[in-house]
């Protein structure tokens, strides 16, 4: 491991950037999904500067519970403050506790990466969530919530209507989608809103992020058996649907659904379609006039030809260097390397490495609320 | 025997209260303690299943029996008035002296009316009522036959002169007919277009020749249908006279299909001789046809959304189209080519008319504008605009007719003669040729004057409901009307029963909310513009109330009367009663109520040969039983009522934690659950006085008991004072709340037991548990 360590440092030389580390993460059995979707996660450099900020600015964590954040924060700090440049991390505790708290992925299995990013994000949120109510209730006494009979904006204790709290995860990954309603009778637009932390695109053989975006976008007609209630005709008629960026979030996370359920197999299959990801990407289908644009940084990539077996990979891009992240390894790549991942245009190709989870940040900086 | 509201069934428990001290009558509260089991779930589920998300048009393949509706509405005015907005317009202009001509409006009320027109005024000379849904569309074929075609998914023809009378219904259609063209020469051949892509070609003189022989004796409605007439073939009827014969689709006659339209149709024209059929909708694309074959013959693309308006000229040559992209279009079928587009409105158009010679269009839409534009020149002028979208329009020598969204119909002058006099009033415009927001916007600054203000003439409308809400009591429903009018409506007996004026209707419906609880019987909906009420078997039978309660003074206070059965046969009084007469038999022994009153009230439902019909109750004429589902005849006729869910509720009554009184009883009881918290008051107190020495409780209590009080519990035999005149010395609680003597355990079940389901007691065992206290 020291080797490959010294031979990236040989490669970046003296444009190994100043205070960074490229550190291979150890896998513990299968833990791939879960290394490959760290280090791009790393390498998003907001998150990961807003997560260890948050982190030695909550002094009581110490005494805190561990749970996911921490652990994350722990690997993270430990990460940054290596004093070898390259290396190996084995992200031990993170591991530990990932399994220990969520059954899905306690065993060998080959897990899926994306499901473990949602499932990661998600958690983040409710740890910040709930660690920002405990701050809020403690001046006040506890009981307080408790007082308030049938109280529907305050029940805490269900947690189904909770106010919504915009987190530091939220302002990196959160986006609104609106989901618009034309009746086609009437024309009225009746729009309702939704947040995201990736978007889940579907697939089809040689097409581009573009394409597959506009396709999220198209327009779906509900009709016959299927059709709108109009609140402006009092009727069902038939409607035209369509779902619209509303907000384009700051870190846009792309999912491929490359893992499709065939039923005639009764099982999934991995569909190794060329998808082409553009390393600038021009969001168009917003509600706002004005287009949002992104820059890839990271693509975790699903090598093997079937959605139960397999491996992953991350590719990273940092200080304007394409790295290639496999567990332990770490290499400098070109960036020409990045389109080798779009995909095959023949169903069967000796090529199995495929973007899976696309990372875009933002740079249109002028437009960003 | 005393007559007791509740019964004692058999126990499942005997004793699950501590023992208390019977002597012990010192404390000043003496309390019991009820415990109640319900045995029912909370809130029906099987009641709500039908008819919500108001899913009430299309969902004939989900039921499983025939549903009854009724259509409300709050006046006589509508033999003669709309009450709902105006899809189609037809003109038929006068050729003989008299000088009369006749305007027949479509509604989205499911009716189309007949209108006298002269100079200035506008007279309902006939109603044509068949349609059970919105009419879409309405055209004029040949000397006098009118056809329409409806969001119920039939076409329909009728005798144009006549009162009403349908003479035929074709259902080729599986979804909504949504538009229909005529050929100006040609009086037999008309197209019908619809969602899903269906357009069909019928040839009227084919789809109506074998009935217009057999119709002739049977101008007489009161001898006309017996039941076993032969419902095979489609004929000629009067509208009073029976259903079932236009329930049915003319056997051996198939109209040429139109086929290969990917989908929906929203607008259709055709030339002068019937030989040319050009289609739109939401492909975008207009589609020619050769109406005489079915088969295509061109498409023409160009429009960016939805096509709703289109018009061909007398030859066939050239071909216009209104569109949701904002845009005319003129097309050259000779060439296949779009030869013009014009940007002249601000948003969708959805209504086209042309002069004569096709040098002009009038186009109407989304922007609540009225537009001419010369054709060749593209000058462009505003004639008016109002407040509601416009639908369709129809030129009538110096006026054109303008319908909206709205039910009135309105008539706006124009240059019959000389169209292009208007421009020199001033305003117009080139008319851009891309879409326009933006090639108008940087034309001119401004919004144009239109050139007219008031039109000439206006046909008046009902405002339709807009908006409905079923209040708690399951018999008052709340509405607001297209001017804003808040009405309260008692759909038992179908009419109004306060109107409120413009106020807030959230406001009104809060201030209404009352704590009761009763099933839902019935669903509504508002899309004609009237209110429709759905009754489903058997769940519209699960309402029950007392007839002190429905006011009915013939009866035992405490009678149960069932709301659907009250409802349905006040419903159906006309009808029963020229049964009686015509058959000279007694179809009900007792004299039930009319609880519905004669109004402008009509029925919907299913026949037994399939397809749906609606009429005014007033005209039904006592034989069509075959057309009536079988739980509504059974009900009315029989009084029998399907087999329903347990109405009756199961609980128990003890004394209140630590109190001093003895157990009443320690079995589990059962009573309606329309049964008031008073009548368990009366139990109690009754059951005090029998099971304990008399004095005693009157010593204990203070003397506050007096003597009327304690036999109150069987006040009906005994013929004394009835409950709400006494000072109620016993409470009931239930989840530490004193239950209102008002209130029924129904009501006490879902408003106060509801709040005690967190309880960890009475969450291990199957059946729920209401505490009740009683305190004397």
């Amino acid at each position: 491991m020291g080797a490959a360590g010294s031979k990236l440092e040989k490669a970046l030389g003296d444009q190994f950037p100043e205070g960074e580390r490229y550190f291979g993460l150890e896998n513990f059995g299968n833990t791939c999904y879960c290394n490959s979707v760290l280090q791009a996660l790393y390498f998003c450099v907001p998150f990961r500067e807003q997560l260890l900020e948050y982190y030695s600015s909550n002094k009581s964590f110490a005494d805190a519970e561990e749970n996911l954040l921490t652990c994350l924060a722990d690997l993270f700090t430990q990460i940054t403050s290596q004093k070898k440049k390259t290396g190996v991390i084995a992200p031990k505790r993170f591991v530990q506790r990932l399994k220990k708290q969520n059954e899905i992925f306690r065993s060998y299995m080959h897990q899926d990466a994306h499901e473990f990013l949602n499932y990661l994000l998600n958690e983040l949120v409710d740890i910040l969530e709930k660690e920002s109510r405990a701050a809020k209730s403690d001046p006040e006494s506890c009981s307080s919530s408790e007082q308030i009979p049938n109280g529907i904006k305050t029940s805490h204790m269900n947690g189904h209507v909770r106010e919504p709290l915009i987190t530091w995860v939220h302002k990196n990954f959160q986006g609104i989608l609106t989901n618009e309603t034309r009746c086609l009778r009437c024309e009225t637009v009746t729009a309702r809103d939704e947040t995201f932390l990736d978007l889940s695109l579907d697939i089809e053989q040689n097409t581009s992020i573009t394409s597959c975006l506009k396709n999220f976008s198209s327009t779906e007609t509900l009709n016959a058996e299927d059709k709108f209630f109009c609140d402006k005709c009092c009727s069902l008629q038939e409607a035209q649907k369509r779902m619209k960026i509303k907000k384009p979030p700051q870190i846009l996370v792309i999912h491929l659904k490359r893992f499709k359920y065939i039923e005639q197999l009764g099982r999934y299959k991995k569909l190794s379609y060329r998808v082409v990801f553009p390393l600038e990407l021009k969001l168009s289908n917003t509600v706002e006039d004005t287009d949002a644009e992104y820059s890839l940084f990271a693509v975790v990539v699903h090598v093997g030809s079937g959605p139960n077996h397999g491996h992953y990979v991350s590719l990273v891009k940092s200080h304007n260097h394409w790295l290639f992240f496999d567990d332990e390894n770490v290499e400098m790549i070109d960036e020409s390397a990045v389109q080798t991942f779009f995909g095959s245009a023949q169903e069967y190709s000796s090529n199995t490495d495929h973007g899976y989870i696309l990372f875009y940040e933002r740079v249109d900086v002028g437009n960003t609320s | 025997m005393p007559k007791l509201p509740f019964t004692k069934e058999k126990l499942p428990s005997q004793s699950v209260h501590p023992q208390t001290n019977t002597s012990n009558f010192k404390d000043q509260r003496i309390s019991l303690l009820i415990l109640l089991r319900i045995d029912l779930d909370f809130g029906n589920s099987a009641m709500h299943r039908v008819g919500s998300a108001g899913n009430t048009s299309n969902s004939v393949r989900a039921r499983k029996e025939k549903r009854l509706t009724y259509v409300l509405t709050d006046a006589d005015d509508t033999k003669v008035q709309h009450c709902a907005g105006v899809n189609s317009l037809a003109l038929r202009k006068s050729s003989a002296p008299d000088n009369c001509s006749y305007l027949f409006t479509g509604s989205r009320d499911g009716r189309l009316k007949r209108w006298e027109v002269s100079e200035n005024s506008a007279t309902c000379s006939a109603t044509f009522e068949s349609h059970v849904d919105w009419v879409n569309d309405a055209v004029l074929v040949g000397e006098n036959t009118l056809v329409s075609c409806s969001s119920d998914t039939t076409v329909k023809t009728w005798d144009c002169f006549s009162d009403g009378t349908c003479t035929g219904t074709f259902r080729q259609h599986t979804d909504y007919v949504t538009c229909l063209a005529s050929a100006e020469r040609n009086g037999n051949i008309v197209a019908s277009g619809g969602l899903g892509g269906e357009v069909f070609i019928w040839d009227l003189e084919g789809a109506l020749a074998p009935l217009t022989k057999s119709n002739e004796g049977d101008d007489d409605c009161s001898n006309g249908i017996n039941g076993s007439f032969p419902v095979t073939s489609l004929r000629t009827i009067s509208s009073s006279n029976s259903i079932s014969s236009h329930t049915n689709q003319p056997q051996g006659y198939v109209p040429v299909v139109a086929k290969g339209h990917k989908e929906s149709v929203y607008a259709l024209a055709m030339n002068d001789s019937g030989t040319l059929l050009v289609s739109g909708g939401t492909e975008k694309a207009v589609r020619v046809w050769d109406s005489r074959t079915g088969s295509k013959t061109m498409k023409l693309r160009g429009h960016t959304d939805n096509v709703r308006a289109l018009l061909l000229d007398s030859t066939g040559r050239f071909c216009l189209s209104g569109s949701s992209d904002s845009m005319i279009r003129l097309w050259d079928l000779g060439q296949q080519r779009c030869v013009h587009s014009y940007a002249v409105h601000m948003d969708s158009v959805w209504a086209l008319a042309s002069t004569p010679s096709f040098s002009h269009v009038y186009s109407g839409g989304r922007d609540l504008s009225l537009y001419l534009t010369d054709l060749a020149t593209r000058e462009s002028i505003l004639l008016c605009t109002r407040e509601h979208p416009i639908q369709k329009l129809a030129l009538h020598d110096d006026g054109i007719w303008v319908a909206t969204t709205d039910s009135s119909v309105h008539r706006w002058p124009i240059e019959d003669q000389n169209p292009q006099q208007v421009f020199q009033r001033g305003g117009s415009f080139l008319a851009g040729n891309l879409s326009f927001s933006r090639a108008r916007a940087s034309l001119e600054g401004s919004t144009p004057v239109p050139v007219y203000r008031e039109p000439t003439l206006t046909v008046e409308g009902i405002p339709g409901i807009v908006q409905h809400e079923i209040l708690n009591n399951r018999r008052h429903v709340l509405t607001k009307d297209n001017g804003g009018s808040v009405k309260l409506w008692e759909i038992t007996k179908g009419v109004v029963i306060q109107d409120y004026g413009k106020v807030s209707f959230e406001k009104k419906k809060e201030e209404l909310f009352e704590m009761v609880s009763i099933p839902a019987w019935f669903t509504v909906d508002s899309r004609l513009g009237s209110l429709s009420v759905h009754l489903d078997t058997p769940q519209c039978f699960s309402a029950e109330m007392y007839a002190i309660d429905l006011n009915i003074t013939e009866k035992a206070e405490d009678d149960k009367i069932n709301l659907a059965r009250e409802t349905l046969k006040g419903l159906l009084a006309h009808w029963l009663a020229k049964k009686k007469v015509k058959y000279g038999s007694q179809p009900l022994a007792n004299g039930e109520v009319t609880s519905v009153r004669d109004r402008d009230i009509s029925v919907i439902t299913e026949g037994s040969q399939g397809g749906q019909w609606r009429r005014k109750i007033t005209e039904l004429d006592g034989v069509e039983d075959e057309e009536f589902p079988w739980w509504v005849l059974d009900c009315v006729l029989h009084n029998r009522l399907p087999p329903r869910e347990n109405t009756k509720c199961s609980f128990y009554l003890q004394p209140y934690e630590g109190s001093a009184l003895q157990i009443l009883t320690q079995g589990k009881l059962s009573a309606p659950r329309i049964l008031r918290i008073h009548k368990v008051v009366n139990y109690v107190v009754e059951k005090m006085v029998v099971e304990k020495p008399l004095d005693s409780l009157i010593n204990d209590a203070g003397g506050q008991l007096p003597l009327p009080f304690v036999g109150d519990g069987s006040f009906k035999s005994m013929g004394l004072k009835p409950w709400q005149k006494l000072k109620p010395s016993v409470e009931i609680l239930c989840n530490n709340q004193v239950l209102n003597p008002e209130m029924s355990l129904a009501t006490v079940r879902t408003y106060i037991w509801k709040k005690t389901e967190d309880l960890p007691l009475h969450t291990h065992t199957q059946g729920r548990y209401i505490y009740i206290y009683i305190l004397s």
